[in-house]
């Protein structure tokens, strides 16, 4: 058996300046563009109540422009340098980024630090982002067969406050009601230096990149402290079931999430890497014995916070959850049911050695190929970054997953994964369900 | 709002940088395929790409192309799929397959310290594939459930729907595959498609990782070797495309949005003029800044992500240009499109806006091709496509040849609104306003 290799990656450092931005910087020189990124401690979690969807709708507004560079120049000036730029809300973060030539950082810096100083917000572009919301949730949600599923249905059911159970992409009503002073108060109480990371990757001189940082960032005045917010949730004592009918799917498919080990636990990595060993290709558990030994099943997926985000991009409740898509005649309780045997039995022997061995080379091959993009090391520094307060974790995860046993895999998938914890989300072909 | 400039405090970046690949070297195996290694350590991996011409540029229906595709991860008669996998993952490894409409190319990766064993691992799929029958059937149930699915989204009755409209009889037009031609597709049938289609004469091996050349070549010929096959070659006949004036329009009862696509075949990848008629797609629709974005999303809110592209195929460029837009808005969306498109037709691009698209397509191509895996899948490509590597470096030097009136003469030839065939997919209440537009025909999407 070959042993892990330790990893050759970038060095990655940090500091923080006055006004309490932190700064996380991995030079990595061998093609000439940077990436840069602004990730904000807040995400679908934190929106006022009445104001579902918000922080995404936000998030669009963070590109309508600001006295200095009124819209649309912020996308024209990153296109022209060659830069690609966009940005995306989850749970406990919202991220913006661009990846562009070498020439261009001071430009994706100042652009950057003036939109974290001082926005436009103003009704006109608020009414645009806002329709052009609604055609997001259409085109996601509304007009498709299984829209927005898991990620956006099964939280509802399976946790029982406002932060963690609302509608994430929004109730319609609610984007409608919203005004510039809700976006203004918004920026204001979430959009400081001091609640954001910015992250530099690749073609840079670290010291150089130091001064401008500071040049850019320095200036923009600091904010008072965000509000620490309760986002605990009491464990469910039984299994919740709920049906959604949806007259644009063709077939049956059900989703049961599971609240997951918080991070940092003792059973964070063990239910990482459980995910792999359950879901993660045809010499999975659930693939093997449900597709092909039983063929109850043609698909099965899933993990933490799957499938918009991994064990790493959470820091309140989450969910670890596992869609299936049953063979035609197939119930989706026998589906469930059929789960629930191989999840007991996973915590009953638990994965061999070489399994648990083969999950941890498949996290060292996506540690590596993350690392060799910008994007991708750019997103799991800054999440590591901005939601744990720890980016030099990620260089760290290789070596942190070698000494996972398999005894603590076993435990800690009889410890979360249980049928009483859950919650299954039927998804059935037909007419009349809880779409909005 | 308009009119108005950045602040003169704005830094101001350099050009884009020209692309280097540095040293590429080219070979070929004893048996045929034609070998392109990159050597690129940025982390200790290796991707591999084979490719061979397949599809229903063959001949083939589409559902067998796609179980053809779908049959490989089955394994051999000596590794079946789940040890293929554990061997995969043991490599730190990664297999797909993919298929379009000209070529079926194996993307697979692993750590550099197991390059050896990849390679023979994919020889092994090339080579012998098993298609075993119970597996075979559980893959077909799989193929018909994504079908069932795909025809239930608003998006795949209108791109089938296109494709016929554009090319008629052309295997190009026959894209999708149905039940009935997955029901009739077995075992037999696949290993027969293999035979014929994984030729080694005309196989293509990229490389890009860190790997050492030399050994490289050592190992690709060690694993390969047995690799045979007849050598004959084919290719899909010339593209003669059509132009519909009307608008086709598919029901969709209840559709909250319409689905709006039109689309235009133009010069493929390394013919004359495809610089200047994607420069043009761009303009129309690519990126941030791109004209669909601007009107259509940024000033009106009709839609989330108008955008155009050009696919590019062995005998044609596909350019297509698509929204999805509430339904109520549907005539004024697609009046708009037009507009930009009979804009594009007959004025020229302002210059500063010409070059911010080409730098846009620049650095977009700088930054996919970073990335060791981005790397190899866009020399599979080209090298598909018949070109090489240096039409990658070149690109950036004929993007900056190709000017406004080369970009206007390419939108009036390939993209004028009545040069565009246009598919609409959504609710009969999106009707009212597109006669006004071009003549409507109506009918259901197909069945499976």
């Amino acid at each position: 058996m070959a042993r892990v290799t330790p990893t050759t990656d970038a060095v990655i450092s940090s500091f923080r300046l006055d006004n309490g931005l932190e700064v996380v910087m991995s030079p990595e020189r061998s093609s000439p563009t940077v990436g840069v990124g602004v990730f904000y401690r807040v995400g679908f979690r934190l929106e006022p109540e009445g104001r579902t969807g918000f922080a995404h709708l936000f998030e669009h507004l963070m590109f309508q422009g600001t006295p200095r560079v009124p819209k649309p120049h912020f996308g024209n000036l990153i296109n022209s340098a060659g830069g690609l730029l966009n940005g995306f809300t989850r749970h406990d973060y919202t991220a913006y980024f661009e990846i562009l030539p070498t020439s261009a950082l001071e430009m994706a810096l100042f652009l950057e630090a003036d939109r974290m100083g001082m926005l436009d917000i103003n009704a006109g572009t608020l009414r645009n982002q806002l329709q052009v919301v609604e055609e997001e949730v259409r085109v996601n949600v509304l007009n498709q067969p299984y829209g927005g599923f898991s990620w956006l249905w099964l939280a509802q059911h399976a946790f029982s406050r406002y932060p963690n159970n609302h509608n994430f992409y929004g109730e319609f009503s609610d984007l409608e009601a919203a005004s510039v002073d809700d976006a203004v108060e918004f920026y204001r109480s979430w959009y400081g230096p001091g609640n954001a990371s910015l992250v530099l990757v690749g073609d840079f001189d670290p010291a150089a990149a130091v001064q401008l940082v500071e040049h850019h960032f320095g200036p923009v005045a600091p904010r008072p402290e965000p509000p620490q917010r309760d986002l605990e949730e009491p464990l469910p004592a039984s299994r919740r079931e709920h049906r959604h009918l949806d007259p644009l799917a063709p077939t049956a498919q059900v989703a049961v999430g599971y609240p997951t080990a918080p991070f940092g636990s003792e059973d964070h990595l063990p239910l990482a890497l459980a995910a792999r060993i359950l879901t993660d290709g045809r010499a999975s558990w659930l693939q093997r014995a449900l597709v092909r030994e039983q063929e109850l099943l043609l698909h099965v997926a899933g993990g933490p916070l799957y499938p918009i985000g991994d064990s790493f991009e959470f820091r309140g409740p989450a969910l670890f959850t596992i869609e299936a898509t049953p063979r035609e005649g197939v119930p989706t309780e026998n589906a469930v049911l059929a789960l629930d045997r191989e999840l007991d039995r996973l915590a009953a022997h638990g994965p061999t050695e070489e399994e648990l061995h083969r999950a941890r080379r498949r996290e060292l091959a996506r540690h590596h190929a993350t690392t060799d993009s910008r994007l991708g090391r750019l997103t799991t520094l800054g999440v590591m970054a901005a939601v744990h307060r720890q980016p030099e974790l990620v260089d760290l995860l290789p070596q942190r997953f070698a000494e996972v046993t398999p005894a603590q895999v076993a435990e800690a998938v009889g410890r979360w994964l249980r049928p009483e914890r859950s919650t299954v989300l039927h998804w059935l072909p037909g007419a009349g369900g809880d779409r909005r | 709002m308009t009119g108005s400039v950045p602040s003169e405090e704005v830094p101001q970046p350099g050009a884009v940088p020209n692309l280097h690949l540095g040293r590429v070297h080219r070979s070929e195996l004893a048996n045929g395929p034609e070998v392109v290694v990159v050597p690129r350590p940025t982390v200790p991996r290796v991707e591999l790409r084979v490719s061979v011409p397949a599809g229903t540029a063959a001949g083939d229906s589409a559902a067998a192309a796609e179980l053809l595709r779908m049959g490989i991860p089955l394994g051999t008669r000596e590794l079946d799929q789940e040890q293929l996998a554990e061997r995969l993952q043991d490599l730190g490894g990664a297999l797909q397959v993919h298929q379009d409409l000209d070529r079926l190319t194996i993307a697979a990766a692993a750590l550099s310290e197991a390059e050896s064993e990849l390679y023979h691992l994919v020889a092994s799929l090339v080579r012998e594939p098993d298609f075993p029958r119970d597996d075979l059937a559980i893959e077909k149930a799989k193929l018909v459930e994504g079908l069932r699915s795909a025809r239930a989204t608003p998006h795949f009755p209108a791109h089938e729907a296109l494709g016929e409209l554009v090319y008629g009889r052309h295997p190009y037009g026959r894209r999708e595959a149905t039940e009935g031609e997955v029901a009739r597709t077995g075992r037999r049938a696949l290993l027969e498609l293999h035979r014929r289609t994984f030729t080694p004469s005309l196989a293509q091996i990229t490389v890009v990782g860190d790997v050492d050349p030399r050994s490289t070549m050592r190992r690709l010929r060690s694993a390969f070797s047995g690799w045979e096959g007849p050598r004959k070659g084919w290719k899909a006949p010339r593209v003669r495309a059509m132009t519909h004036q009307d608008l086709l329009y598919l029901e969709r009862p209840g559709s909250v949005q319409t689905v709006v696509v039109a689309a235009s075949s133009g010069p493929t990848m390394g013919e004359p003029g495809h610089i200047a008629f994607s420069l043009a797609t761009a303009v129309l629709g690519g990126g941030f800044t791109s004209r669909m974005m601007a009107n259509l999303r940024e000033d009106k809110g009709y839609t989330y992500s108008p955008h155009a592209r050009v696919e590019a195929h062995d005998r044609d460029g596909l350019a297509s240009a698509s929204m999805e837009v509430r339904t109520e808005v549907t005539a004024a969306a697609l009046a708009e499109l037009r507009h930009e498109l009979a804009r594009l037709a007959t004025a020229p691009v302002p210059e500063e806006e010409l070059a911010t698209t080409r730098s846009y397509l620049e650095g977009a191509r700088l930054v996919t091709l970073q990335t060791q895996a981005g790397l190899a899948s866009a020399l599979a490509q080209v090298r598909g496509l018949g070109l090489d590597h240096r039409y990658l470096e070149r690109y950036q030097t004929e993007l900056e040849r190709c000017s406004a009136e080369d970009v206007m003469a390419a939108a009036r030839r390939y993209l004028a609104p009545t040069r565009m065939t246009t598919v609409l997919v959504g609710d009969e209440s999106a009707l009212p306003g597109l006669e006004a537009l071009a003549p409507v025909r109506r009918r259901r999407p197909r069945g499976g």
